[in-house]
């Protein structure tokens, strides 16, 4: 028998009475051969003799007294070392407290149809949204004003080198392949909110945000209110269409300001809208 | 419990009857007094050559037709109690209108108005709400609404001056006029119109024509963002120049190139000349689409 054979049976040596034998008498006897044999081993099973004796001889002690408990206690405190819980003050009963139970989930299906039901309910009756008119700052020009005040006039060369105002008489339309490269510049961007060029811009500004109606409109339709309220409607919507028109070609205009033909478009429109005061002053008179 | 069921059936349908009835009783008579309100006059004047006559009425139609002479007649229907017809003549002019009283609105403010004038008479006729109509008359004529239907039909040598918000105007064989016509949003329908000056004007509206562009005559037609179509006949005689700033231009038959200051631009613009150019046509948009076919 080796030692590690010795150390491996050593449990069983030790577990069992000193007057027991070994289950295996051959393995007792090469246990107890090897142990003569061997120094370490022999100091290993003497060791582990006198501790298993001493512990089978071992009298139970007596428990210390509390004082001694709390003595401990209060030193470790002093230390910081344990603290005592702070008390949670004592809620009102409202209704008799049951049991406690473990948090079910199941109740998280009604409350949660109960916040979509009232999220639903808030989002359909939110108030309708108002819309914001922007102040734009194109000129609202009075409609007995037909020409354009926007327009600026045509520059012309003098053989002197100073610039000299051209007079409308001499106003000669663009070259074709500049009024196309404009229009076709206009007409071929793609229409994008995100993109600055709107296939149409002229179209764009007269269909975006309504700017605030002009003095004379507002009076015009404060007239109109006062004397046919019936109608005011019908007028009110005439006036927008008119004036969306006048921006439209306002816009052009600012672009292309050498068209000849597109000032006297806008030169039409505010006689639309003269048209639309004199046809209300008319009737309402 | 079956006797029962039917008795209760039976009770109950005769109060569904009771109820029916009673009903119908209630519109009956609100009909009744509705048609009893309505009321008819007839007023007449003589009138000597080149009379004016000038209608105004807030709400209703007016249909003009030739008659004597020398005698104008006008029957008014008015809808309700709440409306009277002011009528009042001064030498060779004649002026009816509508006056709305209290409690008046657009039905119980209706008056219907029915002329039989002079065909040479000058003719103003005046309704928001139309349907304004004259026809077969050779007198100067003003028609003007907000959103009346314009119908002028068979005249001839005379001014026709019209003027609407929304309301579409139609003219039909309108034979040497000078014709003046605006509307902001109204379209403008015109067959067989020929005069000396021929001018319409619509923003929003669309302007379609049938036609020759005849009389040597100075035609006209601006839009704003309405099409303008016209369609003529193979042997038209007139010089064509159309532009459009935004829209797109088109004549679907060959014109002969005209020399001409303006520049032309294919598919904005086209210049040209078809027949001996007796007349001049002008059709103009901003940014509606423009068309010259062919019958």
């Amino acid at each position: 028998m080796t030692c590690s054979e010795v150390e491996r049976v050593l449990p069983e040596f030790l577990d069992r009475a000193p007057d027991d034998s070994f289950p295996d008498a051959v393995h007792q006897a090469e246990f107890e051969t090897h142990v003569k044999s061997c120094l370490a081993c022999a100091d290993l099973v003497a060791d582990l003799k006198l501790i298993s004796s001493a512990a089978r001889q071992m009298v139970e002690s007596e428990e210390p007294a509390p004082r001694v408990w709390v003595r401990i206690a209060a030193e470790l405190r002093a230390e910081g070392i344990i603290r005592d819980p702070v008390p949670t003050p004592a809620r009102p009963a409202l209704v008799p407290t049951a049991p406690r139970r473990r948090w079910s989930a199941v109740w998280l299906a009604p409350v949660a149809a109960a916040l979509l039901a009232a999220g639903a309910y808030v989002v359909s009756h939110k108030p309708a949204a108002q819309v914001v008119t922007q102040q734009v700052s194109p000129v609202q020009v009075s409609p007995v004003q037909v020409a354009p005040v926007q327009v600026a006039p045509l520059q012309e060369a003098t053989p002197g080198g100073a610039a000299s105002p051209v007079t409308g008489a001499n106003v000669v339309t663009p070259a074709p392949e500049t009024a196309h490269a404009q229009r076709s510049e206009a007409r071929n961007s793609s229409v994008r909110p995100n993109q600055t060029k709107p296939a149409n811009p002229e179209v764009a500004a007269a269909h975006a945000v309504a700017p605030s109606p002009s003095v004379e409109d507002q009076q015009f339709l404060s007239v109109v209110s006062t004397l046919a309220p019936s109608v005011r409607a019908t007028y009110e919507s005439q006036l927008q269409a008119v004036n969306a028109d006048i921006r439209e070609t306002q816009a052009y205009v600012n672009r292309n300001p050498r068209d000849a033909d597109a000032r006297q478009h806008l030169m039409d429109a505010y006689q639309e809208k003269a048209l639309l005061y004199q046809i209300a002053m008319d009737r309402i008179q | 419990m079956a006797s029962l069921l039917k008795a209760n059936l039976r009770q109950a349908d005769r109060q569904t009857a009771v109820v029916t009835l009673v009903l119908a009783t209630c519109l009956a008579s609100a009909a009744f007094a509705e048609t009893k309100a309505e009321t008819r006059k007839e007023y007449r004047f003589t009138v000597g050559r080149n009379a004016i006559i000038s209608v105004d009425t807030q709400f209703g139609a007016i249909s003009v037709k030739p008659g004597s002479a020398d005698e104008v007649v006008v029957v008014a229907t008015l809808k309700s109690n709440n409306v009277e017809v002011d009528q009042e003549q001064t030498g060779n002019r004649v002026e009816i209108a509508s006056h709305l009283l209290e409690g008046a609105d657009q039905q119980a403010g209706r008056v219907d108005y029915e002329l039989l004038i002079p065909p040479d008479a000058t003719l103003n006729l005046h309704s928001s709400s139309g349907p304004l109509l004259a026809e077969h008359l050779q007198g100067d004529l003003t028609l003007e609404g907000a959103d009346a239907v314009v119908n002028i039909r068979n005249v001839q040598n005379c001014h026709v001056h019209v003027r609407t918000m929304g309301g579409p105007i139609t003219l039909t064989d309108v034979a040497n006029g000078h014709i003046e016509v605006a509307s902001i949003s109204g379209d403008v329908r015109m067959k067989s119109v020929t005069g000396t000056l021929v001018q319409v004007v619509s923003g929003r509206g669309k302007i379609f024509y049938d036609g020759d562009f005849g009389s040597g005559g100075d035609y006209r037609f601006t839009t704003h963002t309405g099409d303008i179509e016209a369609i003529v006949p193979a042997d038209v005689s007139a010089d064509f120049r159309a532009h459009s700033v935004i829209g797109r231009v088109r004549h679907d038959f060959p014109l002969q190139p005209q020399h001409s200051r303006f520049p032309v631009e294919a598919g904005r613009s086209f210049l040209g000349t078809s027949g001996k150019a007796s007349s001049k046509v002008v059709l103009r948009s901003f940014s509606g689409k423009i068309r010259l076919k062919q019958r």
